[in-house]
């Protein structure tokens, strides 16, 4: 993978009438990497994708590809193409001709198209189907020739569109691995956009957190998980417990936060710094971090009490509802596969503890 | 034995009205439009079987160039329709949106609420020479005397297509409605232009239902009566008409049912000869 | 189960017949104007008969009558010479029962000559009732005081011309031509070669047509509007433009107006011939033939009928035929089996001619 840059955008703005819709947007993606922008329905993400295209010309901005340009480029001329959210493969084409279609486009000789076309549905492991169409598919075999039919362009820059929305959940899981081995093995740039961080999360080596119209965050998906930027970030990327309160105390970089509902937690200052006295805040702690024992102990910087409303069973990934013993509060903890929790039930009292820098503390009013 | 007739017997009942439907609307009066035109007449009320009123049809050129004149104006209609008919359909199916959609399409409809016979008469009114566009011309100055629009080939063909218009339109609205954007998008995102999506992408999909609409524009068209005798005045030769004369001028039942059934097998060719050309099998096109 | 079902089927035809025989009525098959609502009315005044009336024309009448084998209707009423062809070869028709109708009400010489050119073996199928002729109807306002109908096919009316593509247009030019066509009606041979010369002066000049009429309203209004200065047509188009315009009239040509007689006859299953017989006798009467006349514009063959028409009528009337004119009229002879036929191709020749 070489640090050689193939899509740059610069202070990148779309506006529809006095709706802005992307908000000065700036980064540059590396050749070959998988690049997710992940966000909310409504946060701006398609309007960025199609202006990446070509659909949507931006308001202000610009876009770069391999260093040229891409203003005023339509999207047949760009060196970029497109797998749709419901994928658009032409039905009435069989599939060697779905592929076939771009190729011939470029007046590329017929024995040339047929060479490629064969090539590309070897590497993406379904050689026989050329002359089916495309209703005779099954929904993951559409996935992959929807790629290929890009792909087979060799563009710069592959550009994806919740793809993988209309599939069902054993077969997202699969080909999330399956799309990953993809770009590794066409060695192309992805630009994939998705409202599921878990796609965002396992495929790419970048993901661009988007709420709004901005960018709330770029890094690697450990980055955002254990060092979110922003509220949004951390409540957005993984799952929180969330509480709103104000600052009542002070010690360096630890500060003591009073919630609406009277808990006391103590938590590291990490983005936001000097958070003064009275200062509102949003503290953030995620379930997974929250040790749970049968006795109370007091070793950690928070201890809490509370007894067991829900058990809301989800296999590796089960939780408890905890409702906290003097103020009544509700928080969701992981509950831990272990023999000692086998049996737990509601009604159980249980004593929850965190470390001040396992959990993140933020300014309030900044994002919702 | 029982147990098996059961459940055979209720489909039958439940078939036959159907059955009886066909046979007696569709099935019989074909069989005797056929029996009729294959006797001839020997005198008083006397017939005997015979080839003759299917050999005038070859023999005497009137008649089928009459037929040829009528398919031929059928088929230009058809395209002409269907060239109208495609981007009125694209605007009604893909780019209006809501109470537009609604209204347009509404606008393709009204027309039919009255009779072809008065929208026909409405034609007249407005092309005649002391009609409505004529005094319009003259009044600014375009034309210095009255000009005659009616009565040749080009103002039948704008009946024609004007009645064809809705039979065509329908149709490709519903194929059309059923393309997704982003098929379009596709075609230009890999690299397609505007004419290689239309041609490549659109086209191709609403096949079926242009080849159903072209159907049925021609079958209506090619069995027109009043638009190409009324607005066609003297010169007027419709095949039809042709027939209409023959059964009720002429007295000539023999000669009319010949030409019906040679109407029906002549058009079901050319439909056939249709769908061959254009790669469609009539099936496709009725089951999609 | 199937004797429930015939029974039913039995009731519902039971049903259907008494619903039909308790309300009398006469179903009449005509033409245009030759029923007038104010004469059903006092008719059905009179008589206690509904008159159910369906508009026709010959041709139509014969195609209606032969589809059904004579059913349907219970009075028509087709030209005397499109009687005798059609009955011997559709068998539409029965017999009059003459002792039923009232002669006295009648013009005797045209009695005599429908019954003469209506029978066949002997039986006599039709009376008449209203009578007219065709000719020319023209804007008179340049003085000429004579036509013909080769005028038709004048420079001087170029693209102004108007008639029907039917057998009198034929007729017509064949006796403009010199020739007698209703002599030659049995000699197959000789009606050919006359058919002949017409058709190609007719296609020659088919330029002058500017359409073909097909009905009495479209080719009014073609006058009207002067789109047309002279046609082919029937006289009462020609007075109901002369009394609208004061310019436009029927003229009968120098060979003579052709005069056709509309009769009554009897379809060979009408189910009321009593009705239809009082019906025949009702509007003989002469107040009754006047009302018809005002409404048709044509002359019936009621006695007597003269002194109730209105002036109007009668100077229009008085104005197209003089004794002489009159004398000219050349009266359709019955149209043997055949020359339909014939015509019928020549006419679509000259259709299809450019």
């Amino acid at each position: 993978m070489s640090s050689e840059i193939d899509l740059r955008a610069t202070n990148l703005c779309k506006n529809f009438d006095n709706f802005e819709a992307v908000k000065d947007v700036n980064f540059s993606i590396p050749r070959g990497s998988f690049f997710s922008i992940l966000g909310p329905s409504g946060c701006g993400k398609t309007t960025l994708l199609r202006m990446l295209a070509g659909f949507l010309e931006p308001t202000s901005g610009e876009i770069e590809i391999k260093g040229r340009s891409m203003l005023g480029i339509p999207p047949n001329k760009r060196p970029v193409n497109m797998v749709f959210q419901h994928l658009a493969l032409f039905p009435m084409m069989t599939v060697a001709e779905n592929i076939a279609y771009g190729l011939k486009r470029r007046k590329m000789k017929k024995p040339e198209i047929t060479k490629r076309v064969e090539s590309a549905l070897e590497r993406i492991g379904l050689p026989d189907v050329g002359n089916r169409s495309i209703s005779q598919l099954s929904g993951g075999q559409k996935q992959r020739i929807a790629i290929a039919r890009c792909l087979v362009l060799e563009p710069d820059v592959l550009l994806l569109d919740e793809p993988l929305g209309a599939l069902d959940l054993k077969l997202r899981e699969h080909m999330k691995i399956e799309l990953k081995k993809l770009q590794q093995a066409f060695d192309t740039t992805f630009i994939y956009i998705t409202h599921d961080q878990s796609e965002a999360m396992v495929m790419s080596d970048t993901v661009a957190v988007m709420n709004e119209g901005r960018f709330e965050q770029v890094g690697a998906p450990q980055d955002l998980y254990y060092h979110p930027q922003t509220p949004f970030v951390a409540g957005f990327v993984g799952e929180s417990n969330r509480f709103s309160g104000s600052v009542v105390n002070r010690e360096g970089e630890t500060v003591e936060v009073i919630t609406e509902s009277g808990q006391r937690f103590v938590a590291r200052e990490k983005f936001d710094k000097k958070l003064n006295s009275e200062e509102q805040v949003d503290l953030f702690v995620r379930p997974e971090m929250i040790h749970l024992s049968y006795e109370k102990g007091d070793k950690s910087d928070n201890n809490l009490s509370g007894q067991v409303e829900n058990i809301l069973f989800d296999g590796g990934n089960s939780r408890l509802l905890i409702r906290e013993q003097v103020t009544g509060a509700e928080l969701q903890v992981v509950l831990p596969q272990t023999q000692a929790f086998s049996r737990v039930k509601g009604g159980d009292e249980l004593h929850l503890c965190w470390n001040a820098e396992q959990s993140h503390v933020y300014r309030s009013g900044l994002a919702s | 034995m029982k147990i098996s007739t059961g459940p055979r017997l209720g489909l039958y009942l439940l078939l036959t009205p159907l059955l009886l439907t066909l046979a007696l609307l569709i099935l019989f009066p074909h069989l005797e439009m056929l029996n009729i035109s294959l006797r001839e007449r020997i005198s008083y009320g006397v017939y005997k079987f015979s080839l003759t009123n299917y050999g005038e049809f070859f023999t005497e050129p009137l008649y089928w160039i009459t037929f040829v004149r009528t398919a031929w104006m059928s088929i230009l209609t058809t395209v002409i329709t269907l060239l109208i008919a495609f981007p009125v359909a694209w605007y009604i199916a893909k780019v209006a949106r809501g109470k537009t959609k609604g209204m347009l399409f509404l606008a393709c409809l009204i027309p039919f609420w009255v009779s072809e016979l008065v929208r026909t008469y409405g034609w007249m009114i407005l092309l005649r020479e002391t009609g409505v566009v004529s005094n319009f011309l003259q009044w600014l100055g375009l034309v210095d005397g009255p000009v005659e629009m009616l009565y040749n080939d080009v103002t039948v063909m704008v009946g024609l297509v004007y009645t064809s218009m809705l039979f065509m339109v329908v149709p490709l609205i519903t194929t059309l409605d059923g393309l997704d954007d982003s098929m379009v998008e596709a075609a230009y995102d890999l690299g397609g232009n505007g004419w290689n999506a239309l041609w490549e992408v659109i086209v191709p999909y609403a096949m079926p239902g242009i080849v159903s609409g072209c159907i049925v524009v021609f079958m209506l068209t090619l069995g027109n009566y009043l638009t190409p005798t009324l607005l066609g005045g003297k010169d007027s030769l419709w095949f039809t008409e042709q027939i209409f004369t023959q059964f009720i001028t002429r007295f000539n039942w023999e000669q009319g049912a010949a030409f019906g059934v040679l109407l029906l097998i002549l058009s079901s060719l050319i439909v056939w000869l249709g769908l061959k050309l254009s790669g469609q099998s009539f099936r496709d096109t009725m089951s999609r | 189960m199937k004797n429930k079902l015939t029974g039913a089927l039995i009731c519902v035809g039971l049903a259907a017949f008494s619903f039909s025989s308790q309300a009398e009525e006469l179903r009449l098959l005509t033409w245009g104007g030759y029923a007038p609502q104010p004469v059903i009315d006092q008719f059905e005044k009179e008589t206690g008969i509904e008159v159910k009336v369906t508009l026709s024309n010959n041709e139509d009448m014969i195609s209606k009558l032969r589809a059904t084998r004579g059913a349907g209707f219970d009075l028509a009423q087709p030209s005397q010479d499109r009687i005798i062809g059609a009955q011997k070869e559709f068998r539409i028709y029965k017999p009059l029962e003459i002792s039923k109708i009232d002669e006295s009400q009648y013009v005797a010489s045209m009695l005599e000559s429908t019954k003469g050119s209506t029978s066949v073996n002997g039986k006599i199928y039709g009376v008449p009732h209203v009578w007219g002729t065709s000719g020319l109807i023209a804007h008179t306002d340049n003085a000429r005081q004579s036509y013909r109908f080769s005028d038709l096919c004048s420079d001087q009316y170029k693209g102004k011309v108007s008639y029907r593509l039917k057998r009198p247009t034929l007729i017509a030019f064949a006796f403009d031509m010199g020739e007698d066509p209703f002599a030659a009606y049995n000699d197959p041979v000789k009606y050919q070669q006359i058919l002949q010369k017409v058709e190609q002066k007719l296609i020659a000049c088919k330029d002058n047509v500017k359409a073909y009429w097909s009905g009495g309203d479209a080719l009014i209004n073609l006058l009207r509007s002067g789109e047309v200065t002279l046609a082919m047509g029937w006289d009462a188009g020609g007075w109901k433009l002369s009394q609208e315009t004061g310019n436009i009239n029927f003229i009968p040509p120098a060979t003579g107006a052709l005069g056709w007689i509309d009769t009554f006859a009897l379809p060979a299953k009408g189910k009321n011939d009593e009705a239809a017989y009082k019906w025949i006798n009702f509007v003989n009467r002469p107040e009754i033939a006047a009302m018809i006349t005002a409404s048709a514009g044509q002359f019936t063959a009621s006695a007597g009928a003269a002194s109730f028409v209105e002036d109007g009528l009668s100077n229009s009337y008085k104005a197209s035929f003089d004794q002489a004119a009159l004398d000219n009229i050349k009266w359709y002879p019955p149209v043997p089996a055949g020359l339909e036929t014939m015509e019928g191709k020549v006419l679509d020749r000259i259709k299809a001619a450019h």
